[in-house]
């Protein structure tokens, strides 16, 4: 499924930013337009893509004189920001914090969209991904997915997601499906208030970031029995994959910077590399640790790439998911 | 009611009856209608397991209702109700028209300057020129503040006729 | 004791130089934010974000909190100056700031209010301080059932706060409930009433509705009021200092608003708002002045400033003690913590009581500030009257726009709001008040979601809400609340049948 790339680049400090992808101009990290550049957010301030535009933006003005402003456009699950950055001049001033729901989810779940994921855009750089899992309960004597598989198979097992047509709510869809088996979908306004009933008891588990969750986890209040990622997850490696325990499930929740088609190659790579070199700084890499994003170096090319698997990825889990549509 | 303390008694001639107050309630009920409609196509649901219509549907409902009693008591309501001031509506909406067609296409600064200038056309104590340099400070205080001080993503400039969003 | 020499231990590091300088930058920057309108504590945290990035956790989070609370305080000075909200919750500040503004009075409310900011900041203090780990329980013990249930009580509450026609008034909550409907359905993901426009998808937003209906339609109101000349022909006396009698009625209102704020603060979700809008339903059905509500009563503008700011305290509770973020600004604030390596959790307590007891130690030095910062400047804001209504009234409109503008960066909002200030004007014509509208937009999509929520959990069992103890008493007190107030209505007809039949006909 997830295509793993060039993973020989990842981490590192200063070693990301020497690993050039073949094809692309040499290019030196440092400031590549005089204006001010806008980092378009699809979600209103304090999510993941928020926090990450604003590290960058501080990181690109401070150590490689490049100014950012962080503008958030949230609305319609980031279709609306995405529409707006297609529609920018294509010269490096306008990119967006790209992810799952504009590029992803939205071209199958809704019923149009304003642009084309792919021809529209020109994907610059990834940055990282976080992956999600399932969360039970400690008492609940569910220790692995098979066990998960045998009490929902004898009694209805409700879970919390972060929204109707969200990264949780398709991966619980996704399980069901693998699973063979039905259980109760239980719609947040994000995770937060979906985790505060979990610890209220009204909900039996619920699928969130597991890197995000780790102190819950190690106060035992809830136990992570797998997460939907290739790997095991840096940070933790505890928590075992959908994969090794037999399920082929594997939900990757990303973060690129993605910018309107028809930016010239040399701005695209200088774009790429001087993003690469805030990301390889090791403060970088340790604040991005902290929200549960690992970071992973990518080709323009690569990234461009993986985006449209992901988008023939999403679809089955999303049709599945009955959000199709809404 | 704020206003009435500037009004003098000769506008009492000029201010609307109180019945005419049951249009808005009457339109509140077609409003309720519509919402009711719209619950209906969506699905009530069961009893106790309400459905995507049921909410709408029964404020609809209730809306139309109590809508329904305040036309009966504003059109037995003897007294007056405020004289409206349709110059001003209309120039305070033409305003925030010009805000919302400039604010992308031709950025902040040309935006406050033609809003201020919109909006103070039913003050005519204000001479055009005065009225263009009340446009020219608000537009320049608007830079200041919200691009230079606070930062905040606007573009200052801009021509984009075809509009940004 | 442990409490108290506790909170010495964060005094003492509230009170190095640095920590308070950051202090006083967040707490200047917040008032000078809440005051713009539609510019909120969410935009100022984010703006500010960037900074903390290289603080010390705890003063990157007295930083914040700072700017947070900060903005509450600004927020009711755009209220009562102009009715239009600062911040969304001190949109019931506007019901008799405003009024008052216009009897020549505004002096005094926003002594009143800053006096009223400060009792609930320190109210709020105090059960932080107190009851934290109880609230945190209280919180985890909320669940569907329980959020139904006093989201429906506060609804019944705030049906009385209408001034004019009962029937109207609850006519206008309802229009609001209906009005929150729009947009996605957050339970089965359906759309409703977008027209096909995908930025109704997420709904209206609050402040949208709160301009257009108090600023945009008041506006349009007072510009012939005031033609050529002052805000109103009221000349403004310079009196802010209240008088013996003034004082004693703000204290009971202090109280009670701080108790509400608090306790809606520390419920993740509710927040501000609902602290002042239930706050203010309250006061006006236990005051014996409540006649005067709506017309530029004091204790109007007491309670909801001393709710907002106790629930401003308070919210960090659930954010930093279970993680929970109850609004969009407490997110960013666990974003903040995060960047730092801190996630909040239950044991924030014990793994960082510096970060815990420094943030609730400058919650005291910070309201400190805010009242020594505010107090003197209320003379230059009521000057700020004395500038002619004609280069007022667009000044205003423009930082309307900018304001609804900064929410999303959208030009689709402004026209929202011209949609809401057309609204507003003709409600007003047609004699129907804004503030019960606000109160049913506010608790409608609240009290939807989490009934069809509480009715998906128990698969359809409607007794959820009688089982659970803490549910069944606040649906007990709903019901009494509706006796009584049935009660006291037909009493009130009769008497006044009474007392009208020899004159009429």
């Amino acid at each position: 499924m997830t295509p793993i790339l060039s993973r020989r680049a990842v981490m590192g400090a200063g070693l990301a930013a020497l690993v050039l992808a073949p094809g692309l101009a040499l290019a030196e990290p440092g400031a590549w337009t005089s204006e001010p550049v806008r980092i378009v957010v699809t979600f209103p301030p304090g999510g993941t893509s928020d926090l990450v535009a604003r590290l960058l933006a501080k990181h690109l003005d401070a150590d490689f004189g490049q100014k950012a402003v962080v503008d958030n456009r949230p609305g319609a699950a980031g279709t609306v920001a995405a529409d707006y950055v297609a529609r920018q001049p294509a010269d490096g001033t306008v990119l967006m914090i790209a992810n799952n729901a504009p590029f992803t989810i939205a071209p199958t779940q809704f019923e149009s969209l304003p642009y084309d994921p792919m021809g529209d855009f020109a994907h610059v750089a990834y940055i990282g991904a976080s992956a999600p899992g399932l969360f039970v309960k400690p008492d609940s004597g569910i220790a692995t997915v098979a066990e998960f598989q045998a009490a929902a198979k004898e009694g209805s097992i409700s879970y919390g997601s972060s929204g109707v047509g969200s990264i949780s709510h398709i991966l619980g869809k996704a399980v069901d499906g693998a699973l063979g088996v039905e259980t109760l979908h239980v719609p947040y306004q994000g995770s937060a208030p979906a985790i505060q009933d979990f610890r209220a008891g009204v909900l039996d588990t619920f699928y969130d970031m597991v890197a995000q969750n780790r102190p819950m986890i190690e106060d035992k209040e809830a136990v992570a029995i797998a997460i939907a990622a290739e790997t095991r997850f840096p940070g933790v490696p505890d928590v075992p994959t959908f994969k090794e325990q037999g399920f082929d499930i594997v939900i990757e929740n990303w973060v690129g910077l993605t910018g309107p088609a028809g930016i010239p190659p040399e701005t695209a790579a200088k774009i790429h590399e001087t993003v690469a070199a805030v990301i390889a700084l090791p403060e970088v890499q340790a604040q991005l640790t902290g929200l549960g994003v690992t970071p992973r170096e990518m080709s323009s090319d690569d990234y461009a790439a993986f985006v449209e698997t992901q988008i023939g990825v999403w679809k089955p889990l999303i049709v599945a998911a009955g959000v199709q549509g809404k | 009611m704020p206003g009435d303390a500037t009004e003098t008694s000769t506008d009492a001639a000029a201010r609307p009856h109180a019945r005419w107050g049951a249009a808005g309630a009457v339109f509140l009920i077609a409003l309720a209608a519509v919402f009711m409609a719209g619950g209906l196509e969506l699905g009530l649901g069961v009893l106790f397991r309400p459905g995507t219509g049921a909410f709408p549907f029964f404020t609809g409902a209730i809306l139309a209702a109590l809508a329904a009693v305040t036309v009966v008591q504003d059109l037995a309501d003897p007294g007056l109700a405020e004289r409206p001031d349709w110059v001003s509506f209309a120039a305070i909406a033409a305003a925030l028209a010009v805000f919302a067609v400039s604010a992308d296409r031709l950025g902040l600064v040309p935006a406050a300057f033609l809003t201020t200038v919109v909006a103070s056309v039913p003050d005519r104590s204000l001479s055009f020129p005065g009225k263009a340099a009340l446009g020219a400070v608000v537009a320049a205080g608007a830079w200041v503040l919200f691009i230079q001080l606070l930062g905040l993503p606007f573009r200052a400039l801009a021509f984009d006729l075809f509009g940004g969003a | 004791m442990e409490l108290i020499s506790a909170f010495a231990g964060g005094l003492a590091t509230v009170m190095q130089p640095q920590t308070l300088l950051y202090c006083f930058i967040g707490c200047f920057l917040g008032t000078f934010i809440g005051v713009l309108p539609g510019i909120g504590s969410m935009a100022a945290i984010a703006m500010i974000l960037p900074l903390s990035f290289h603080l010390e956790p705890t003063t990157a989070l007295v930083m914040i909190a700072g700017v947070y609370y900060g903005a509450e305080y600004g927020g009711s000075i755009a209220s009562i100056l102009m009715n239009i909200p600062g911040t969304p919750s001190s949109s019931i500040t506007c019901i008799d700031g405003y009024p008052m503004a216009r009897e020549g009075r505004a002096g005094l409310a926003l002594f009143v209010t800053s006096i009223a900011s400060f009792g609930g900041g320190m109210i709020g203090m105090v059960v932080m301080a107190a009851l934290s780990p109880a609230l945190a329980r209280m919180a985890l013990s909320f669940g569907p059932a329980e959020y139904f249930s006093v989201i429906l009580l506060g609804l019944v509450a705030a049906s009385a706060v209408s001034n004019g026609g009962a029937v109207k008034g609850v006519a206008m909550v309802t229009l609001g409930l209906m009005l929150g409907t729009v947009g996605v359905d957050l339970t089965t993901g359906d759309l409703r009433f977008t027209m096909g426009v995908p930025e109704l998808r997420d709904g209206v937003n609050l402040v949208i509705v709160a301009m257009g209906l108090f600023g945009v339609g008041e506006l349009i109101a007072s510009i012939r009021a005031n033609a050529g000349g002052r805000a109103t022909s009221v000349d403004y006396r310079s009196n802010t200092w209240p008088t013996r009698d003034e004082w004693r009625r703000t204290w009971g209102p202090i109280w009670r608003g701080g108790a509400i704020g608090s306790f809606f603060g520390a419920l993740p979700g509710t927040g501000q708002t609902v602290a002042s809008a239930v706050g203010y339903a309250v006061e006006k059905k236990l005051s014996p002045n409540r006649g005067m509500f709506g017309k530029g009563a004091i204790e109007g503008v007491t309670v909801p400033e001393s709710a907002n700011n106790a629930a401003t305290q308070t919210a960090f509770i659930p954010t930093l003690t279970l993680g929970v973020p109850g609004s969009a600004s407490m997110a960013l604030v666990i974003g903040a913590l995060m960047i730092h390596g801190i996630t909040p959790g239950p044991r924030i307590l014990t793994d960082h009581p510096d970060l815990f007891w420094g943030l609730v130690a400058s919650f005291l030095v910070g309201n400190v500030i805010l009242l020594i910062l505010n107090v003197p400047l209320i003379g230059m804001w009521v000057k700020l009257l004395q500038i002619p209504y004609r280069f007022m009234y667009p000044t205003i409109i423009v930082l309307i726009c900018i304001g609804v503008y900064s929410l999303n960066n959208n030009v689709f909002d402004i026209w929202l709001t011209l949609v809401f200030g057309i609204a507003g004007y003709l409600m007003r014509l047609f004699r129907f008040e804004p503030a019960p509208l606000l109160i049913g937009f506010v608790l409608g999509p609240m009290m939807e979601e989490q009934l069809r929520r509480a009715m998906l959990l128990s698969r359809g069992d409607p007794m959820v809400f009688l089982d659970r103890p803490i549910s069944a008493a606040l649906i007990a007190a709903t019901l009494g609340i509706l006796v009584f107030g049935l009660l006291a209505g037909l009493r009130a007809r009769r008497r006044l049948r009474l007392a009208a039949l020899p004159a009429d006909e």
